[in-house]
């Protein structure tokens, strides 16, 4: 499979991540206004009964698991959305030939640590809800941990694929 | 870097000018540039072979090494 131009492996993922962060964009947006609405959701119905002259008894129930759920989520849906900005950035230099440059590395570290909060946050999430007794799932996937740890070598090759780049480039 | 280039004086005393030397060893002006400034990390051994050849020099006349330099280098 070529590495550049149409039909390559670069310029297909390019594409999955780009749809990728549409997705992401929607559901982001979709969370944050059902944060807005949810809480006053049936003051609005209410409302709309009111005027309609009917009655209404709301069973919607907004509870701890929700609260710290939606904000997981929102951790989660902002850390997916940095890391593929960072891998689109990424995607592009090696469109233009120039994968092997320090601004890659720190891209890469920056992924790293983004992946890492994501990851942090989680556990953080599930011990404030054995706190409070929540029912939120508490696990700690080591694949994901060796995908942050993978993430943070890749960083360091690029960085001494920089350096020798840099080195080759001021050879006579 | 503790080690310097002369190009610019032998140049200077064998009366040709970048560009010539550039046309005669086959590197590019950028490249003999980044030599001439002293910004080359590495010289390969074929490119000072040529530049000897064409300027009638040894490697010595081009390349100099700074015992200063190193000392500031090693104090930073």
């Amino acid at each position: 499979m070529r590495a550049l131009g149409k039909g390559s492996l670069a310029s297909i993922l390019a594409v999955l991540l780009h749809i990728t962060r549409i997705i992401l964009w929607i559901a982001f947006i979709a969370l944050s206004i059902a944060i807005i609405t949810i809480p006053v959701l049936p003051v609005l119905i209410k409302l709309v009964a009111g005027i309609d002259g009917g009655s209404f008894s709301s069973d919607i129930n907004i509870d701890t698991d929700d609260i710290l759920d939606i904000v997981l989520h929102f951790v989660t849906f902002g850390v997916l959305i940095y890391s593929i900005n960072r891998l689109l950035e990424i995607l592009k230099t090696l469109r233009f030939g120039t994968p092997f440059v320090k601004e890659n590395a720190v891209r890469f570290t920056r992924v790293g640590f983004a992946l890492m909060i994501g990851e942090g946050a989680k556990l953080m999430f599930g011990i404030i809800s054995v706190i409070v007794d929540a029912n939120l799932e508490m696990e700690i996937e080591l694949i994901s941990w060796l995908a942050i740890a993978a993430v943070f070598v890749l960083a360091a090759v690029f960085r001494e694929g920089a350096r020798m780049k840099e080195e080759q480039d001021l050879t006579v | 870097m503790s080690i310097s280039v002369k190009l610019d004086r032998v140049l200077l005393d064998h009366g040709m000018s970048l560009t010539e030397l550039s046309e005669r060893v086959g590197v590019t002006i950028a490249n003999l540039s980044i030599l001439k400034t002293g910004k080359a990390k590495a010289i390969r051994f074929s490119t000072l072979e040529a530049i000897c050849r064409e300027l009638n020099c040894q490697p010595g006349d081009i390349l100099f090494f700074d015992d200063e330099e190193l000392a500031v280098e090693a104090a930073e």
